[in-house]
């Protein structure tokens, strides 16, 4: 059984004059250990997500619509409120993209990471202190900056703050939301050094959201790009990077300025995100695609199976004579 | 090709409680007419204030700016004013550097009317549809606001306000670094293809090397207000002399899982630019640190033809 099985896990936004649908028909699975990449361009539904995955999509004006999100066998959608604050921070934590508002900033960053150790671990008030300073020091930080502030760690000390309290409970599955987006390049390749050996020290499963197929190469196992709320392509690592399949995933790559090749122009996807409220008909992408015809505007695809693990959600790759179910 | 800026020993001090913060501190360049110098570093490094002062949007606190050939360091503010036809700048943030309560029209309008060009209303809004055009915002746009358009429209509003007045040389302070990936590359290309039909000359500056290996003839990088490595993009990235640059560059993720990393990972973070110690400044951070380093300011010299490096033990270290 998977940790993680996300089944047409479906969310929307419904506000006076539209309905938003961010997410739309998401599946996902994750095993113990592994990690998955959620790329996308802001907008794409890769917060909303992870949101939804740890029950905090606020209602009004979010709603989770249908689909289901089993971990480890019991639906999230389903757990009581009383259930989910357990199981949050303690099973499943997050990694928030801002570390500068993600941390409370008059307490004690040790007290800050105690706290989580003291509501969910059973324990008593010294013994998580105690392991609030164990945490910091797995994370590089001294134990005698325990009693600082937040105002007195730079931008990727804080970010180290938010990991140790993230891992404190020995999560079994880390949401990271963009963890190193806010953080200097140097400082990054730190914090993503420290995220992967805790990782693998730890078995902990990851689902990483970043726009930066950098990092994915770096840190992932699995990776789904995301486009308009969909899964566009999905696959493992080598899917992606050696048989880059969906058009939007190869604009993707064509619009990132490449160190090892020199390219004259960049090859830009043309044109821009689609209203969510209004998204366009058939294929969400169609309108930006150089290789849509005129059934791509009528026929909204399937994931279409590639190899096996590997889809895509594009006409081009539907089997000729397949039965549309 | 002809030079259009050369910056001779720029500093920029600001008075901070603590002692003397030193933002810039003497930086050396020239720039040919038509060319593109990157800078980059990380934040805190000073490259903003260095696209600034170069500017003259803050008062330098000693050198030479010389711009076409005319010393324009200390000049009054008069001749400033003027100054700012042909230089101008691009900021990063499409969020907060536009008016709100502006149409697109007004906002691209907005450099006209402060320097009475086109007063006629007429040739006024041809001008501005002229811009918008050469920006690649539909003239359905006209009167729109900030709000209602997406970052990279806002960005493009950007552009045609730094273009209205013609100038030969524009600072893009972090133009896409607010941007989304597909977004951040049209306006590269956009920026590229201004730069050939017009002549123009940019100071880029970001703290993502890959963009400005993309664009730049040049590139500049800058630590704690000094500038560390200076050479032609292209050889920087093939062969970067100074440890930090090194450090900077295999510490970019690459999206590409066949090529085998190799990291020189750099420990620490930038120590405090206030009141610095007459030593390296990448001392704290230097795998290859000698005494020398911690009791002398490195010079900037010519390490091979048109890099520039300052490193006590450049040569040392890479076998030169």
């Amino acid at each position: 059984m998977s940790l993680l099985e996300i089944k047409d896990l479906t969310i929307h936004y419904v506000t006076k004059d539209s309905i938003v649908k961010a997410v739309n028909g998401i599946n996902i699975s994750l095993e113990k250990g592994e990690t998955i990449g959620l790329v996308g361009e802001t907008g794409a539904g890769k917060t909303t997500t992870a949101l939804g995955i740890l029950g905090l999509i606020q209602s009004p004006p979010g709603q989770v619509v249908g689909g289901e999100i089993l971990f480890s066998g019991t639906d999230l959608l389903k757990a009581s409120d009383h259930e989910m604050r357990k199981i949050r921070g303690d099973e499943i934590s997050m990694i928030f993209q801002d570390p500068m508002t993600a941390l409370n900033p008059i307490m004690r960053v040790g007290d800050q990471i105690a706290e989580v150790v003291y509501l969910h671990g059973n324990c008593s008030r010294a013994e998580a202190v105690k392991r609030s300073i164990q945490m910091l020091e797995m994370v590089g930080i001294r134990a005698e900056r325990s009693r600082e502030y937040p105002h007195q760690f730079s931008g990727g000390m804080k970010q180290r703050v938010v990991i140790a309290m993230a891992l404190a409970c020995d999560p079994k599955l880390l949401i990271a939301d963009e963890p190193t987006t806010a953080l200097d390049v140097t400082i990054q390749a730190q914090v993503l050094d420290m995220m992967n050996k805790l990782k693998k020290k730890l078995g902990t499963s990851m689902i990483l959201i970043t726009h930066d197929l950098g990092i994915v190469a770096e840190s992932c196992d699995k990776v789904a790009i995301m486009y308009a709320g969909r899964i566009v392509e999905y696959g493992s690592l080598e899917d992606i990077f050696h048989n880059v399949s969906h058009p939007y995933t190869i604009g993707l790559f064509g619009s990132m300025p490449s160190l090892d090749k020199d390219v004259d122009r960049l090859s830009p996807i043309p044109g821009l995100m689609p209203d969510p409220s209004a998204l366009p008909s058939g294929c969400k992408f169609h309108p930006r695609c150089t290789s849509a015809w005129e059934e791509c505007s009528k026929v909204e695809p399937e994931l279409y199976e590639i190899s096996p693990g590997h889809c895509a959600r594009c006409l081009l790759f539907r089997k000729e004579g397949a039965v549309n179910e | 090709m002809s030079e259009l800026l050369r910056v001779e020993h720029l500093k920029k001090y600001f008075k901070t409680p603590m002692g003397m913060l030193h933002a810039v501190d003497d930086v050396n360049f020239s720039i040919n007419q038509g060319d593109t110098l990157g800078v980059v570093g990380e934040s805190g490094c000073g490259k903003s204030t260095l696209g600034r002062t170069v500017l003259k949007l803050i008062e330098p606190t000693d050198g030479r700016i010389i711009f076409d050939g005319r010393d324009i360091t200390f000049i009054k503010e008069k001749e400033n004013l003027e100054l700012r036809k042909q230089m101008q700048i691009i900021f990063q943030d499409p969020f907060s550097s536009l008016n709100p309560r502006l149409s697109v029209a007004d906002l691209i309008a907005d450099p006209l009317k402060t320097f009475h060009l086109y007063r006629n209303p007429e040739e006024r809004k041809k001008k501005v549809h002229e811009l918008m055009d050469m920006v690649g915002l539909a003239k359905r746009f006209e009167y729109s606001y900030p709000h209602e358009l997406d970052g990279g429209r806002r960005q493009r509003i950007g552009v045609a306000r730094a273009l209205s007045l013609s100038p030969k040389f524009i600072v893009c302070d972090e133009p896409v670094s607010a941007l989304d990936v597909s977004i951040q590359a049209q306006i590269l290309n956009l920026l590229q293809d201004l730069q050939e039909q017009h002549g123009l000359t940019y100071i880029f500056v970001t703290h993502d090397l890959s963009v400005v290996k993309h664009i730049s003839n040049d590139i500049l990088v800058m630590y704690i207000g000094a500038m560390v490595e200076k050479s032609p993009a292209k050889e920087l990235f093939k062969l970067p002399l100074h440890p930090y640059t090194k450090g900077l560059l295999s510490a970019i993720p690459v999206p590409n899982i066949d090529i085998p990393k190799k990291k020189v990972q750099l420990q620490g973070e930038l120590t405090s630019p206030i009141e610095p110690k007459q030593q390296c400044r990448f001392v704290a951070r230097c795998q290859y640190a000698t005494e020398a380093c911690h009791s002398k300011v490195p010079e900037y010299e010519e390490v091979l033809p048109g890099h520039f490096v300052s490193c006590h033990n450049v040569r040392s270290i890479n076998g030169l």
